[in-house]
């Protein structure tokens, strides 16, 4: 009896499992499938799970779009720079808030932690305004630039807390053979937190990728736009027809580097999230 | 400035790179100076160069993107500064500050929506985010694909294709999520009335906080005085005021893959020999999990709902994207985060716009700070 019970039981929870799993992903097949129908069927008033007639004409108008191309292309551009200059220098400051002790770092590393309270909105208001003084509005600076300061609390903390576990000898004995700080940061820390790393690119991607305020608020041009601010604009409420195939053909293309990006570092995600979330 | 803006920024880029190299050989070398004339021995000295060399862009860019800014904020807030003007800004006391906390309705309905969205939506995620949890802290097949597939909401996150995905299927009348509503109603009866049940119960609440955010309460009473509702409703998600707030949690809810994550590695990290003992002296499952499972767990509960608030009070992209000009919903939904965007950009009221982002952090701190005086009566740290 018990057996049956537990076999019951195992029963229910892949159902409950799989079901979940459909529901979150679902939003994702809708939308490839509503980029695959025509304007009448996206608004047909019965279900159309997957379209009869495959078309491709979204797509087709999507990709002559010059606005989008460009847009996608100013993405790619953003993330590139932002990336490399905010990872960077995030590996530079973990470095000194894990391996080196100096005066005033427990002060500087409370400092740090408390910046995350801080929401990024507040800042906003008068980052506005000095980077208006710069002459920085309508350019790309002001959504790069400040990343290069390592930009980021929590993620420093999270490559902290991974460099800070590598053996303190390593270091030693690289001294003794006459490294200095530069080396042993460059040839024998970052080779060995390779998946934190990682982990931390992945986030800065996604957040980058998924960027709207900022860029929407110092981009001004559609030549400048990023594509969460063109694709945004894709949809307007005063349209009495909204061009749904097109909006979510340009959806999936959007989204497409991040579910990329994703695959590729779900095994670093899933395990680091759980590294840094409250071992401190 | 070049005409070009990738090239402008190329060499924006190097020249920020070339001063950030700069500040950090000019605070090494300072903190070795400073050491140096405190009569320190030379491996400290050492030390002190290499740290502060190591964490001076940190350091450089809090000054100038953090402190500088927030001093600046600080004083314009008492101001009647705009970008636009020609004029220097006027001094204005705690005129901004009065106006905003006793006569902005504006203001009074953001802070409200925003309270609707905390009191109501992160309960609802994190009862979600801790049920997935529950299901899968198991050794089961497939655990690494159901865990993908929860977690990928939170990469695609408020990314605007994504919401604009969740534009068209909310739809009311030919909306996938109302097809398939509709679709279960008919074939169920019996769910029907549990559906009818949800769509009272949501709009009486949200009619509720509508009315107290605008002072009056006829929505309420023109809510309850139609009783019941029809056989044939559905809910009306991005088309009615009373049904806004509830699309940006059903948003939320769909994200609770980062939480989800937070409280399986708290379900890890709860001895397996305390269930084992408790099972011998016969506890059910349910039991085991309230009172052995769930106080251990209210460290992890504890740094969701932190951080959970924290994001809940900065909400902005769902409410830009689903209801950006559509001017009845914007009011019934609008953020405190979407709020100040609208006052600062839309009208260039940098004195006012100062005066709301100094309260909205004053709101973020008292909120975090009352937490970590309250966690001391029901977090539990006996495992750490």
């Amino acid at each position: 009896m018990k057996q049956y019970w537990s076999i019951l039981k195992s029963i229910l929870m892949y159902f409950l499992l799989t079901g979940a799993t459909i529901l979150m992903s679902f939003p994702l097949f809708w939308m490839i499938s509503s980029s695959l129908k025509t304007l009448e069927e996206t608004n047909s008033p019965g279900i159309i799970w997957i379209p009869k007639q495959i078309t491709w004409d979204a797509y087709l108008s999507i990709f002559q779009n010059q606005n989008f191309l460009r847009s996608y292309f100013n993405s790619v551009f953003f993330v590139t720079f932002a990336l490399a200059g905010t990872l960077i220098s995030i590996a530079v400051v973990s470095y000194a808030f894990s391996r080196v002790d100096w005066p005033g770092k427990n002060f500087v590393f409370f400092l740090m932690l408390s910046t995350m309270m801080i929401p990024p909105q507040a800042l906003i208001v008068p980052q506005y305004v000095f980077f208006n003084k710069l002459n920085w509005i309508g350019t790309f600076n002001p959504i790069i630039i400040p990343g290069y300061f390592a930009g980021g609390a929590a993620m420093i903390f999270l490559l902290r807390q991974s460099m800070a576990q590598i053996p303190k000898e390593m270091d030693e004995s690289a001294f003794i053979d006459g490294a200095n700080h530069i080396q042993i940061w460059w040839e024998i820390v970052m080779p060995l937190i390779k998946a934190p790393i990682a982990t931390v690119a992945t986030f800065l991607f996604v957040g980058f990728w998924n960027s709207l305020l900022t860029p929407l608020m110092y981009l001004q041009t559609v030549d400048l736009y990023t594509l969460p601010v063109y694709v945004s604009t894709l949809y307007n409420i005063n349209n009495t027809v909204q061009q749904w195939p097109t909006i979510m053909s340009a959806a999936v293309l959007t989204t497409v580097p991040l579910i990329v990006v994703f695959f590729f570092t779900q095994r670093f995600i899933l395990e680091s999230v759980v590294i840094s979330g409250l071992k401190g | 400035m070049l005409k070009n803006p990738y090239l402008d920024l190329i060499l924006t880029a190097g020249l920020t790179v070339i001063f950030i190299i700069a500040a950090c050989f000019g605070l090494g070398m300072l903190a070795k100076w400073i050491s140096k004339k405190r009569g320190r021995s030379p491996v400290y000295q050492e030390s002190a160069f290499a740290g502060y060399f190591f964490a001076a862009p940190w350091i450089v860019g809090f000054i100038i993107f953090i402190i500088i800014p927030l001093t600046f904020s600080f004083y314009w807030s008492f101001t009647d500064y705009r970008v636009t003007a020609r004029d220097p800004a006027n001094w204005l006391g705690l005129e901004n500050y009065i106006t905003l906390l006793t006569k902005d309705e504006g203001f009074r309905a953001s802070i409200i929506n925003t309270l609707y969205l905390t009191v109501i939506g992160l309960p609802l995620q994190m009862g979600v985010a801790l049920f997935l949890a529950v299901l899968l802290n198991r050794k089961i097949r497939g655990e690494r694909i159901f865990r993908m597939g929860f977690y990928l909401p939170v990469i695609l996150g408020f990314n605007t294709a994504v919401l604009l995905c969740w534009r068209l299927m909310l739809n009311t009348g030919t909306g996938i999520i109302n097809q398939i509503i509709r679709a279960i109603t008919n074939a169920f009866p019996l769910l029907g009335y549990v559906n009818r049940g949800i769509i009272y119960i949501q709009e009486i609440i949200t009619a509720f906080f509508l009315g107290l955010s605008s002072g009056k309460f006829n929505l309420l009473n023109k809510v309850i005085e139609a009783g019941f509702p029809a056989a044939n409703r559905v809910p009306l998600w991005v088309q009615s005021p009373l049904w806004s707030k509830m699309s940006v949690i059903l948003l939320m809810i769909w994200g609770c893959g980062a939480m989800m994550l937070i409280f399986l590695a708290g379900l890890n990290n709860v001895p397996k020999e305390l269930h084992e003992s408790a099972e011998v002296d016969g506890a059910s499952q349910w039991q085991r999990f309230w009172k052995i499972s769930f106080p251990l767990l209210t460290p992890y509960v504890f740094y969701n709902l932190v951080v959970g608030l924290i994001n809940s009070l900065q909400i902005f992209e769902p409410i830009f994207v689903l209801y950006r000009d559509n001017q009845p919903l914007v009011s019934s939904t609008i953020s405190m985060v979407y709020y100040l965007w609208q006052k600062s950009f839309s009208h260039f009221e940098i004195g006012y716009g100062s005066a709301i982002s100094w309260v909205i952090l004053v709101i973020i701190l008292v909120i975090t700070l009352v937490q970590f005086r309250l966690q001391k009566r029901w977090v539990n740290y006996d495992l750490y």
